[in-house]
């Protein structure tokens, strides 16, 4: 057990080190450089941006940059933003809970949803439950979700005038404690509901799928045989194997949400990992594009472990000695 | 002790017709069955031939501005007017020419490369097989939005430089499923005796696997144009879309800051998105199911 946790750390943060490795080179590819971003519309002379850029440690040959990064990288620090200088560890300290607030609960309370719909649906295959639900999913899994946002925002904003569309509070409010989370939930309300229809349908698609392809396996008739009854048998032997499935996916949408919140976090200005990496990538701040690729890289190969422990638990034959 | 004749059953012999039909039109009879299906492939074929024709021949052209700004739609604006007086209908059919061209590069490129890459693996096994499939991998764990993204950022967002980051990204998934088919054909009594007479294995490989690995993949190109049209959309959405192609997502992000004054503005152009996915997507569930031999009903 510990012996394959240790090697599976291992295999991650090798994988971890090869993403930095590739976003890294990758960056330097790209035309242009912070400099030239934040000084080229003023009529700096050549030898100021070459001060800037000696400055700044880029005018060193790659691998002395590449190492240098890495060995602060070791230290906990992420760098600076080329943009307002802020060290990229804080900023993204700063957004991380927000976005985890937004997706965490989203991704949970849709996939307890989609979970549902989808064994009711398969249990009730072709009956009208399972039309009705397979439609709602259809209709859900192919909306775009920023598009939904804007509809919400012209219904419930526009239109109602119910809530508040922008942002995570009201702005200049000096409000704290119940009355702050209060205003806070006020502001999560639409953002959250845009995410959760979209992971309700795609749970609710898998999980159907996945219930199907079980009850469709000849050691239910065993099951059934020895007389248990069909609720037992649907419950504790098809859900409970096609939770693997499930449960592969859910840890994917859990890996990666800092990066499935880009959309939304957009469209309702939500001070997230997924608007700070819009904004950076406009910029061109690539420090602070590597330090999320590094945050959402971690975060994957974090949850994926914990998914492959949380086998164990569904899948008695899964042994990791 | 009676004895009783003998009931002998009569038995009544009749030639009846052969009932075997190829796979191909069985799956072509579970297709025609599934209304949904059937209706969105027609619905997707009309708005193929409508809206290029719309945007080649109608008089208005879709950058035409005129004085009627912001106007809610009407019968002489279907979808109303945008903030320049431009007719939004005739743009969202522009818009949905190009996402119709993207989804049919984007799903052809990368159902090639995942069938090549698939049959390849497959076939040949060991380290080929290895090396194709953590690639695969990684870009399963990457987020495909995200590599995108950033990589069409630092590239410029042409509109041929999405399609093909969208193919090189989006065909891991066609790999596995034909690489999972192959492995199991290439046991098969025809491969091996093509084999024992000779027969190359490219020969093998594409003229005697591959037809028979494909069926799976046919399903999986509507699903793979769907996530073409929705990326380029949001890419184009977020501002890292071609300046110089009409797209819906560019539509959408400029009619956003009229979200509260004018909703037409906004509300076509992503309905437009909306339903090409929803109709890929019916399309893509009824060929998977009259692909899949295990939910044909006799």
């Amino acid at each position: 057990m510990y012996r394959y946790v240790a090697g599976r750390v291992v295999q991650g943060l090798l994988l971890v080190i090869v993403v930095i490795t590739l976003s890294f080179l990758f960056i330097q590819l790209a035309p242009g450089d912070a400099v030239s971003y934040l000084y080229g519309t003023q009529s700096l002379s050549a030898e100021t941006l070459a001060r800037i850029r000696h400055e700044w440690g880029l005018d060193r040959p790659l691998w002395v940059q590449y190492s240098s990064y890495l060995g602060h990288l070791l230290s906990g620090n992420l760098g600076y933003s080329q943009v307002n200088g802020q060290p990229v560890a804080y900023m993204l300290g700063a957004m991380i809970p927000n976005t985890l607030l937004l997706m965490a609960p989203s991704i949970m309370i849709a996939a307890a949803i989609g979970i549902l719909l989808g064994a009711i649906a398969a249990r009730a295959m072709d009956s009208w439950k399972d039309y009705t639900i397979g439609t709602v999913s259809l209709v859900g899994y192919s909306t775009p979700p920023f598009w939904l946002g804007i509809i919400f925002i012209i219904i419930f904003a526009s239109m109602l005038r119910w809530l508040p569309t922008q942002g995570m509070g009201t702005l200049g409010s000096q409000a704290t404690g119940l009355v702050r989370g209060l205003d806070t939930v006020r502001h999560m309300v639409l953002p959250t509901a845009v995410l959760v229809w979209w992971y309700m349908a795609a749970f609710t698609r898998l999980t159907r799928v996945a219930m199907l392809e079980e009850l469709s396996k000849p050691y239910l008739t065993t099951a059934r045989m020895k007389g248990l009854s069909e609720r037992r048998v649907f419950l504790h032997h098809a859900l409970r194997n096609a939770a693997k499935p499930v449960l592969t996916i859910l840890g994917l949408h859990l890996g990666t949400m800092f990066a499935g919140a880009v959309m939304t976090e957009v469209v309702f200005a939500w001070p997230g990992v997924g608007r700070l990496l819009f904004n950076a990538i406009i910029q061109h701040d690539y420090p602070v594009v590597l330090g999320i690729f590094i945050v959402v890289g971690s975060a994957v190969v974090v949850t994926n472990l914990i998914i492959d422990l949380l086998y164990v638990l569904v899948d008695p034959r899964i042994r990791y000695v | 002790m009676s004895e009783r004749a003998v009931d002998w059953p009569v038995v009544e012999a009749k030639v009846v017709r052969s009932t075997y039909a190829s796979p191909a039109w069985r799956s072509w009879r579970a297709f025609r069955r599934n209304r949904s299906a059937v209706t969105a492939l027609c619905l997707l074929v009309l708005i193929s031939v409508v809206s290029p024709t719309a945007v080649l021949w109608v008089a208005t052209n879709s950058e035409a501005i005129s004085a009627d700004v912001l106007k809610g739609p009407t019968w002489s604006h279907p979808m109303g007017t945008d903030y320049l007086g431009r007719e939004i209908l005739v743009r969202v059919s522009h818009g949905v020419t190009t996402s119709l061209i993207v989804g049919g590069t984007v799903a052809v490129m990368a159902a090639s490369i995942g069938v090549v890459v698939g049959v390849v693996a497959g076939y040949y096994g060991k380290w080929a097989d290895l090396a194709a499939m953590r690639c695969a991998d990684a870009l399963l764990i990457i987020p495909t939005f995200l590599l995108v993204l950033s990589i069409a950022s630092v590239f410029g967002g042409r509109l041929i430089t999405v399609i093909f980051l969208l193919g090189a990204t989006l065909w891991s998934q066609v790999a596995r499923i034909v690489r999972a088919e192959v492995l199991t054909l290439r046991e098969e009594a025809f491969v091996l005796s093509g084999r024992a007479i000779g027969a190359p294995d490219a020969l093998l490989m594409f003229r005697g696997i591959l037809p028979n690995a494909l069926p799976p993949v046919i399903a999986l190109i509507a699903l793979l144009a769907s996530a073409g049209i929705l990326t380029e959309a949001s890419l184009s959405f977020l501002g890292i879309g071609d300046p110089n192609v009409i797209s819906l997502g560019q539509m959408l992000t400029n009619g956003l800051e009229y979200a509260a004054t004018a909703w037409w503005v906004p509300t076509f152009p992503g309905a437009a998105i909306f339903v090409l996915v929803l109709l890929l997507n019916l399309l893509g569930d009824g060929l998977n199911a009259a692909l899949n031999p295990r939910l044909w009903r006799r």
